[in-house]
């Protein structure tokens, strides 16, 4: 076996492993710990491949950003009583089974509909993405091909940001009195 | 990345490598332990440790064996994988985001050539930036691990500074990136050298006064990156994740002996991450002012007068002015620790949000702005 061939097999089942402990742990800290280890994992791979500006963002933005603010939000509940709330239940169990189901159809979906369009792997991003981490062609597609779309994309999560806060205010926010 | 070289001397060399600029981390911290003791009984008018060895050296050899031999203790109401993984995981961030840092000229020995950093990456800052972003689970494993009120505030604090500032951190190195237009250290060190020159308005200006550092370029950048820093490795002012009058001790109350000492070494390490990519964006990283690589390598060839002596002592010579930055920084570092007061925690998210924010906001903005007119406009 090649050193390639190692470091994907070992990172691959690194990061089934992580993703699937993140829906197997009762716990609800060791699934989001779990999760951000599954984002490490995903930049490694993303590394293996050569696309580190993809795998040094993968890192500050996911594993560095968004979760550490999950783990911390998770820490200050009381886990307890979350715990019960979480695991039991025939609803809480049928409504996983259904989303595992919906996700995998998915999943399935995609990679029939990638076979078909091969095409998209010989397009320019893909041979672009892989040519020693530059980042010039990236920044190309995204801010001179793409440019609407992308900021389009921009304003809805800032719509998505004021929406959040709008309705937690409308209900009391962290004064609401249950 | 560069691969890890051809033949089996270079593997080997190259992976020798990443252990030694491993140890080279864990042992500085020691020595660093002593600046910071010693350094705050001068600050304070104190004599510090001063009885172990000469100069009281050897009172951290001490302190190590005390470290080392005492009780293994675990918060009954802890938890116990999380109470000892924490301590194990705040070297790796640190230890991993230091090897990317360029320390010296590549070494070059007939046909292979060793660069004295542990890797090359094309990304090095966005890399060394996102590792060491990973810090933050460290402080929340150990808060929650160690299942005390104390703890979880200070990890909760801590974390909660540790994003606030990243914004500030990432926003106030984009006008260096800019600038230089690459992600990697060694590009921008070899654009650093020379003598300060910049083309303007189709002009070009030069000063032979005044090397061609970042810092001529970027004040207020380095400035909102060097505050920024402080709160990353959770340092005074921004000690508030430990502000003993509140929290005891913060994250790491309940932990003690060794344990407490890596915590301890994952701090040092971000310090030194900061000098490091201080040194590197705003002063030059290993060059040397009013002296070029070649003139090192020239007057090695005439001290020793042959190829690869004069390659070794150009690599050393640069080393060593890299650490002389280096150790600078993390002097004022210690001297910032004993000189300023610690901030409210208000202060801290104000200061934050609402002032390094919108500075390195604007930094950005002015310096795309002066970039494009200067290339753009001629007269």
């Amino acid at each position: 076996m090649t050193a390639d061939a190692f470091l994907f097999w070992f990172l691959a089942a690194l990061t089934i492993i992580s993703a699937l402990s993140v829906i197997l742990m009762t716990n609800p800290i060791y699934s989001a710990l779990s999760l951000a280890m599954t984002m490490v994992s995903v930049a490694a791979i993303f590394v293996t491949l050569q696309a580190y500006f993809l795998a040094g963002v993968q890192i500050i933005v996911y594993a560095g950003a968004v979760m550490v603010l999950f783990v911390m939000v998770l820490m200050l509940f009381d886990l307890k009583h979350e715990l019960q709330a979480f695991t039991r239940g025939r609803f809480s169990g049928a409504f996983k089974i259904a989303s595992i189901g919906s996700l995998a159809g998915l999943l399935v979906g995609a990679m029939y509909s990638a076979r078909i369009n091969s095409a998209l792997t010989e397009s320019s991003i893909a041979a672009n993405a892989t040519s020693k981490g530059a980042i010039t062609p990236l920044a190309e597609e995204l801010f001179l091909r793409n440019v609407f779309g992308f900021e389009a994309l921009g304003v809805l999560l800032l719509v998505i940001a004021v929406g959040t806060v709008a309705l937690s205010r409308s209900k009391g926010g962290t004064h609401a009195r249950h | 990345m560069t691969s890890m070289g051809t033949t089996g001397f270079e593997i080997t060399v190259n992976l020798i490598k990443t252990v030694l600029v491993f140890l080279m981390m864990v042992q500085a911290v020691p020595i660093l332990v002593w600046l910071e003791r010693r350094g705050s009984a001068f600050i304070q008018n104190r004599f510090g440790p001063n009885r172990v060895g000469p100069l009281g050296l050897l009172q951290l050899l001490a302190d190590a064996v005390k470290f080392l031999t005492k009780e293994d203790f675990a918060p009954e109401k802890g938890n116990r994988f999380m109470f000892y993984a924490a301590p194990v995981f705040a070297l790796i961030p640190a230890a991993i985001a230091y090897m990317a840092i360029p320390m010296s000229v590549p070494l070059k020995l007939e046909t292979a050539t060793f660069l004295i950093q542990g890797f090359e990456i094309n990304v090095g800052i966005v890399f060394v930036l996102g590792i060491s972003s990973l810090a933050a689970y460290t402080i929340l494993m150990a808060g929650w691990g160690s299942g005390s009120k104390f703890s979880l505030m200070g990890a909760m604090r801590a974390s909660a500074q540790i994003i606030s500032y990243e914004l500030a951190l990432g926003l106030s190195i984009v006008g260096v990136i800019l600038m230089y237009g690459t992600f990697n250290f060694n590009e921008m060190i070899l654009q650093q050298q020379g003598p300060l020159s910049f083309n303007a308005f189709g002009y070009t200006v030069a000063t032979a006064a005044l090397p061609n550092w970042g810092i001529f370029y970027q004040p207020v950048g380095m400035i909102l990156f060097f505050a920024a820093t402080f709160a990353e490795s959770n340092r005074l002012p921004f000690d508030l994740a430990e502000g003993e009058a509140e929290l005891v001790a913060g994250f790491h109350t309940e932990y003690g002996g060794f344990k407490m000492l890596m915590f301890f070494i994952g701090e040092y390490g971000h310090m030194m991450i900061a000098s490091g990519l201080m040194a590197t964006f705003f002063f030059g990283g290993y060059g040397i002012p009013y002296v070029s690589i070649q003139d090192v390598q020239n007057f090695g060839m005439n001290l020793f007068g042959s190829e690869i002596a004069a390659n070794v002592f150009n690599t050393v010579v640069h080393f060593l002015c890299y650490n002389i930055k280096f150790g600078l920084f993390l002097w004022i570092f210690i001297w910032v620790r004993w000189t300023l007061p610690r901030f409210r925690y208000d202060q801290l998210m104000d200061l934050g949000w609402k002032t390094m924010l919108p500075w390195a906001l604007v930094n950005t903005m002015v310096t795309a702005a002066v970039m494009f007119v200067t290339t753009y406009f001629m007269f």
